[in-house]
């Protein structure tokens, strides 16, 4: 299947639904319309028919331009994991979107004023489980080949070990972005409590905002910088400044090294992406080093001289005696 | 950064450390600005003390191959590339010519001798 033909084909069906479905039942819905229920299936929000109609077709098309236009960059489907994503992501939010105008006129079909529109309470969930069902099933039909000689994919250069000397190697990355938003999360932390304590802001803004700059904080504290060395034996994972926790991994575990040009985009974003088996530490897009286990599962980090890193992984490989 | 050192080495800790940065900084794995693993990084995985790192690298930026910068941390100088990796290659090679002649007898005057005898 050619992704960008099937991905125009199908965002062109999803969107002739959300502004043909409305249309084709004018004459049955209120205007304006119920678009928005409460706790309890009570409508809360409302819109002409005209925005409606606008906002379910937006709702679509933005982040179908989205996935064409990734499409064509490529970069993306050049890895299964952007691959699982990409599919997964564009008949997954076509389905939502689809139910989601289906309900709202469901909802608004034949009431005499919005306030009256009744959503029932099994619609969304219903709408929200086939979504993430379609996307499961399209990401594991559009997974395609596993990467086997991925793109990008350098012969790290050979490295002789003289006798009498000890060799090391130690990568280090910061992306100054994250290292950014973590700051600003901190702070925005540390300002929120003291404005509580001094009785500013009341517990409901505290209890808004406190998830979020948490989650942004802990994220941030664990993958704005990452530090790798190999030493002793094993290659070490330090993530954060603090370089707590650290991933352990002794050489006779690893099988191979390489380093490989990886893209956030390929791996659905930064941080710690993908599943164990095929894990990548992403803060910044281009030279990772990649570490095969002697089990079949990779991990990739990325990280700046990754090459000389590898070289000296597969020099100490070559040197150990098998027990 | 890869870095080697001798174990059987007699010289200061912080000596070695300095001629394995600038081994690394001369074969080419650093260009002019790039930033240096932070020392305490280096120390670790080296098992020494990250103060025997901190003065092996303020003895380079003495020599003009390192420059320290507030919240920039560690960089190499920004001379041109090939000038300052060269440079430092040599001073580290011609150390270790020192330290060979010294092995079988001979001084840097005898050294200086041999130099002027070349073509």
């Amino acid at each position: 299947m050619n992704p960008r033909v099937t991905a125009s084909v199908w965002g062109l069906l999803v969107t002739a639904v959300q502004i043909g479905l409305p249309l084709a039942l004018r004459d049955r819905l209120p205007d304006p319309m119920a678009t928005h229920w409460t706790v309890g299936d009570r409508p809360d929000g409302s819109m002409s028919f005209t925005g409606d109609v606008l906002a379910v077709t937006l709702f679509w098309v933005v982040p179908w331009i989205v996935a064409l236009v990734t499409a064509v960059e490529g970069r993306t489907l050049s890895r299964r994991q952007g691959r699982m994503v990409w599919w997964g992501g564009l008949f997954g939010m076509g389905v939502f979107a689809v139910g989601m105008n289906a309900g709202i006129v469901m909802a608004n079909l034949d009431v005499a004023d919005w306030t009256r529109a009744r959503l029932g309470g099994l619609h969304p969930l219903v709408v929200v489980v086939l979504a993430c069902g379609v996307a499961a099933l399209a990401g594991y039909l559009g997974r395609g080949e596993r990467d086997a000689a991925p793109n990008g994919h350098r012969e790290p250069p050979r490295l002789r070990l003289r006798a009498g000397e000890r060799a090391v190697w130690v990568g280090h990355v910061s992306n100054p972005w994250l290292v950014l938003a973590t700051a600003v999360a901190g702070g925005g932390l540390v300002v929120l409590l003291a404005l509580y304590l001094v009785g500013v802001v009341q517990g409901g803004t505290v209890a808004g905002a406190l998830p979020g700059l948490l989650v942004v904080l802990v994220a941030g504290l664990l993958t704005s910088t990452v530090s790798v060395r190999v030493s002793d034996g094993r290659v070490v994972i330090g993530l954060g400044p603090l370089r707590v926790p650290a991933r352990r991994i002794p050489l006779s575990r690893i099988s191979s090294a390489w380093s490989e040009d990886r893209y956030p985009s390929q791996v659905s974003g930064w941080g710690i992406r993908g599943l164990p088996g095929g894990a990548t530490i992403m803060l910044r897009g281009g030279q990772c080093l990649v570490v095969e286990y002697r089990s079949g599962g990779r991990l990739a980090v990325s990280v700046d001289d990754a090459a000389r890193g590898a070289s000296l992984i597969n020099a100490l490989l070559a040197e150990r005696v098998e027990p | 950064m890869l870095l080697t050192l001798d174990l059987n080495d007699a010289r200061p800790l912080h000596e070695q450390v300095a001629g394995a940065i600038r081994r690394a900084i001369g074969d080419g794995s650093y260009a002019p600005g790039d930033r240096l693993p932070p020392a305490r990084d280096l120390a670790g995985a080296l098992g020494i003390n990250s103060n025997t790192v901190l003065r092996a690298l303020r003895d380079l930026r003495d020599e003009g191959l390192l420059e320290f910068r507030r919240g920039r941390g560690v960089t190499v100088a920004g001379r041109p590339a090939g000038q300052v990796a060269g440079r430092a290659l040599l001073v580290q090679r011609t150390r270790e010519l020192l330290e060979e002649a010294a092995r079988y007898g001979y001084g840097r005057d005898d050294l200086i001798t041999i130099l002027e005898e070349l073509p």
